[in-house]
C-alpha cells in the first residue's frame, strides 16, 4: 500500500479544493480533516519504518527513514492543531472586520500548501527536490505572513522573503557543489542525486568540496532555521503573521529547515569521518547553536511585544536543539529530537493564546495589554501559563526532561564548558520569560480600564489537545515512538 | 566538424559568454533606468540560456536542451514581460535611486570580482568547461548581493535576486558535466517563476500601502 504519496496528495488536494468551496466553515473542516488524515498516515508510516527500515516509493523518488517519519508526525500534529484553532480565529477576525473573505480563503488554501511543502522536504530523496520544496514552503508562508496587509506585516513579509530567498540561493549553490562532488567521483555518467546514493559513496567524495558546500548550505538553511545572526527576519515574521501561521512557523517550519541542514550534516560527517576535519560540520552547528542560545535571553528581556518575545524563545529552543545535535553523543541527539517534539507541542499553545489576547486587546504591546490579562481572559491565561511553564523547562513538562537529557549527555561526553553555557542560557531565558509574563498576565487591571465583555474561551480545544498530549507524552512515551526516536538519533549520529 | 574541435570552440565560447554575463551585470549596476535594467537582465539570461545550449550541443545531452529552452521562455521572455507590466501598472519613477553613485559602485564591484577570482582559485581543477566560469559565477553572486544592498526600490531588489540566481545557475553549468538532473532543474525553474510572482504581489501591496517602493521606509520592526 502506498503511504508516502497520500501524505503529500491529501493536503495538496485539500488546498485545491479550498479554492472552490464557498463556505469558510467547510474550508476549516477540510483543513482539520487533511491533517488528521496525515497524522493517521504518519502513525502507519511509523510502524512501517520500524518494520522495514526505509520506506521507498516511485522508484526511490520518495523515501522515508526514522528521521523523516518523526518529522512527518511533528508536521501533522502542529498543522492539525493550527487548523483546529484557525476556524474560530478567522470567524472572530471577520466579525471584527479586520480581514476579508478573500484573505481568509487565501489562508485556507496556502496553509495546506505550506504543509505539503514541508512533507515533501522530509520525504524527498533527491537533495535538489528537497531544496525546491524548502523554497516552496518559504513562498507559501510569505503570503501568509502578509495576510493582514498592514504596513508592518508587509515589512515583515518583505524582509522574510528577501532574506529567505538570498539564503536559499546560497543553499542552492551548496547543493550544486555537493552534486559536482558526486559528478567528479563518477565522471562518466550522470550520477543520481539521491540522498541514499550519496550516502553510499560518501567516502569517495572530495572532502574539500563537501566542506565548502556545507558552509554554503549552512548559511542558507541556517537563515531559514533562524540561527543567530541570520535570525533578523524571525521575530518580525512571527509577530506580524496571523497567530495560526506563527504557530506553524515556530512549531515546525524552523525545524524543517534544520532537518534539511541535518541531511547535509550527516553526509559531510560521513565523508570526513576519520579524517583531520572529522567534526567540521558539528563544530559549525555547535558555534551557531550556542550563539543563538546566548543571544536570545537578552532580547527576551527587552521585548515590549508578546509575539516577538515568543519568537526569541523559539530562537533559544532552536539553538538548544542544534547544540544537542552538535554534541554528537547518542544521549544528546536523542535529547534534541525529544526537545523538537515537546517544543512542537508547547509553542503553538503560546501563539494561540497570544492570538486570543491580540483579538481582545487589539494589540500585542505589553503596555497596552497588561497587567491583569487574567482578569479578562481567565481560561486563555491559565492555558498560556501552563504552556509558559513548559517552555521555560519546568517539570512535570517534557521540555524539562529533554533539556536535562541534553545537559547530562553533554556532561557525560566531558563537554563541561558547553553544558555550563547551555545551563546559563536556559536560566537566563527562564527568568526573562517568567518575569515578562507575570507582569502582564497577573495582577489587577489598570484603574479606569473598562472591563470588556470578552470573557471568552476561544481556541480551547486546540490548546487542550496540545497541552494534554504534552503532559501525556511527558510521562509516558509509547514503545514504538521511543524506538523510532532511537533509530532517528542513530541516523544523525552516523550509525546506519 | 570533428568532436575535439567542437569541444575546443565551446571551451572558449562558454567563458566568453560567461564574461559577457558579468559585463551585463556591471552595466546593470551603472544603469539608473528601471526598464533598461529589466532589459539588461533579459540579455544576461539570454547568455545563460546560450551557455546551456552550447553545453547541450557538446555532450548531446537532451535534458540540458530542455534547461536552455526553459531559461529562454522563463527568464528571457516571461519574467521581463511580467516585470515590465508591473512597472507600468504601479507607475513608478524610472530612476532606481542607488545609494552609492556609479563610479564608487564600479570600484566596489571590481573588488568583488577580484575576490571571486581569488576565492575560486583552489577550485579551478573542478571545472569541466572553461577555466574561469566558476570565478565569474561567484562574481555574479557577490555583485548581485551588492546590487541588493545598493538599491532601495523593492523592484530593483527583485532584479538583484534574479541576477544572484543567474550566478548560481552558471555555477551549476561550470561545475557539473551535464548540469543537474532534469527534475531538479524543473523544480528550480518553477520556484523562480513563483518567487517572482509572489514578490510582484508584495511589491504591488507595498506600493499601495506606503505610496512608495522605497524599502528604506520599511523600518518599523526593530529589536
Amino acid at each position: 500500500m502506498l503511504l508516502l504519496t497520500p501524505i503529500l496528495l491529501v493536503p495538496l488536494s485539500v488546498a485545491l479544493l479550498c479554492l472552490l468551496v464557498p463556505s469558510r466553515r467547510v474550508m476549516a473542516a477540510l483543513g482539520v480533516l487533511a491533517f488528521a488524515t496525515t497524522l493517521g498516515l504518519g502513525i502507519a508510516l511509523l510502524h512501517e519504518v520500524l518494520a522495514r527500515g526505509v520506506v521507498r516509493e516511485w522508484s526511490e523518488f520518495l523515501s522515508a527513514d526514522a528521521l523523516s517519519a518523526w518529522m512527518v508526525l511533528l508536521i501533522s500534529v502542529v498543522s492539525l492543531a493550527t487548523s483546529l484553532y484557525a476556524g474560530r480565529y478567522f470567524e472572530r477576525d471577520m466579525a471584527a472586520g479586520v480581514i476579508t473573505m478573500g484573505r481568509v480563503r487565501e489562508f485556507f488554501v496556502l496553509t495546506p500548501l505550506f504543509g505539503t511543502g514541508m512533507f515533501l522536504v522530509v520525504l524527498a530523496n533527491n537533495l535538489g527536490v528537497m531544496w525546491a520544496a524548502v523554497e516552496g514552503t518559504a513562498l507559501s508562508s510569505v503570503l501568509l505572513v502578509a495576510l493582514y496587509n498592514r504596513r508592518n506585516s508587509l515589512e515583515a513579509a518583505w524582509k522574510y522573503v528577501i532574506l529567505g530567498s538570498l539564503g536559499l540561493a546560497l543553499a542552492l549553490l551548496g547543493t550544486v557543489f555537493v552534486y559536482a562532488a558526486a559528478c567528479k567521483s563518477h565522471p562518466d555518467s550522470l550520477p543520481s542525486f539521491n540522498w541514499s546514493y550519496l550516502m553510499s559513496v560518501a567516502r569517495q567524495l572530495d572532502p574539500l568540496q563537501l566542506k565548502l558546500a556545507f558552509v554554503f548550505v549552512f548559511v542558507g538553511y541556517g537563515t531559514k532555521a533562524g540561527f543567530a545572526p541570520m535570525h533578523t527576519w524571525l521575530p518580525d515574521a512571527h509577530s506580524e503573521a496571523p497567530s495560526p501561521t506563527s504557530a506553524m512557523l515556530s512549531g515546525v517550519s524552523l525545524k524543517i529547515a534544520l532537518y534539511a541542514l541535518l541531511r547535509f550534516h550527516i553526509l559531510t560527517t560521513a565523508c570526513l569521518d576519520g579524517g583531520p576535519d572529522a567534526g567540521f560540520s558539528g563544530h559549525l552547528l555547535l558555534g551557531f547553536g550556542l550563539f543563538s542560545m546566548l543571544l536570545a535571553p537578552s532580547f527576551i528581556l527587552v521585548q515590549r511585544n508578546l509575539k516577538r518575545m515568543l519568537a526569541y524563545s523559539s530562537l533559544e529552543h532552536m539553538g538548544l536543539i542544534c547544540t544537542g545535535i552538535a554534541l554528537n553523543s547518542p544521549l544528546t541527539i536523542f535529547g534534541a529530537l525529544l526537545h523538537m517534539g515537546y517544543h512542537a507541542l508547547t509553542k503553538p499553545v503560546l501563539f494561540f493564546a497570544a492570538g486570543n489576547i491580540h483579538q481582545t486587546f487589539h494589540s500585542l504591546e505589553f503596555r497596552v495589554i497588561g497587567p491583569g490579562v487574567g482578569k479578562v481572559l481567565p481560561v486563555t491565561v491559565v492555558l498560556m501559563g501552563l504552556a509558559a511553564l513548559s517552555a521555560v523547562g519546568l517539570p512535570p513538562f517534557g521540555l524539562f526532561f529533554s533539556e536535562l537529557t541534553i545537559i547530562s549527555g553533554g556532561l557525560a561526553a566531558h563537554q563541561i564548558t558547553v553544558s555550563v553555557v547551555i545551563l546559563v542560557a536556559l536560566l537566563a531565558s527562564f527568568c526573562g520569560i517568567l518575569q515578562q509574563l507575570t507582569r502582564i498576565l497577573l495582577g489587577a487591571r489598570k484603574p479606569g480600564d473598562h472591563p470588556t465583555d470578552a470573557r471568552r474561551s476561544d481556541g480551547v480545544p486546540a490548546m487542550t489537545l496540545l497541552l494534554g498530549s504534552l503532559l501525556l507524552f511527558s510521562v509516558w512515551l509509547p514503545a514504538p515512538l521511543l524506538e523510532l526516536m532511537h533509530q532517528a538519533a542513530a541516523i544523525i549520529g552516523g550509525k546506519p | 566538424m570533428h568532436p575535439p574541435t567542437t569541444l575546443e570552440i565551446s571551451s572558449q565560447v562558454i567563458p566568453l559568454m560567461a564574461t559577457l554575463m558579468l559585463v551585463v551585470q556591471l552595466l546593470l549596476i551603472a544603469q539608473r533606468m528601471l526598464l533598461t535594467n529589466i532589459r539588461l537582465f533579459a540579455i544576461q539570461s539570454l547568455l545563460l540560456s546560450g551557455i546551456a545550449a552550447v553545453v547541450a550541443f557538446n555532450y548531446n545531452a537532451s535534458h540540458v536542451y530542455v534547461v536552455a529552452v526553459l531559461t529562454f521562455i522563463g527568464k528571457v521572455v516571461f519574467l521581463p514581460w511580467l516585470l515590465n507590466r508591473l512597472v507600468h501598472r504601479i507607475q513608478i519613477h524610472q530612476d532606481v535611486e542607488p545609494l552609492l553613485n556609479a563610479p564608487s559602485s564600479m570600484l566596489i564591484c571590481a573588488a568583488l570580482t577580484l575576490l571571486g577570482y581569488s576565492v575560486t582559485r583552489p577550485f579551478t581543477s573542478l571545472e569541466k568547461l572553461g577555466n574561469n566560469t566558476l570565478a565569474i559565477a561567484l562574481a555574479l553572486l557577490l555583485t548581485g548581493f551588492f546590487l541588493m544592498i545598493n538599491r532601495r526600490k523593492a523592484l530593483t531588489q527583485v532584479l538583484a535576486l534574479l541576477t544572484v540566481e543567474n550566478g548560481v545557475m552558471l555555477a551549476a553549468v561550470a561545475l557539473t558535466t551535464y548540469g543537474m538532473p532534469l527534475v531538479v532543474e524543473l523544480g528550480i525553474f518553477f520556484d523562480v517563476m513563483v518567487a517572482v510572482m509572489v514578490l510582484g504581489i508584495l511589491v504591488y501591496r507595498i506600493r499601495e500601502n506606503f505610496d512608495s517602493m522605497d524599502t528604506g521606509k520599511l523600518d518599523q520592526l526593530k529589536g
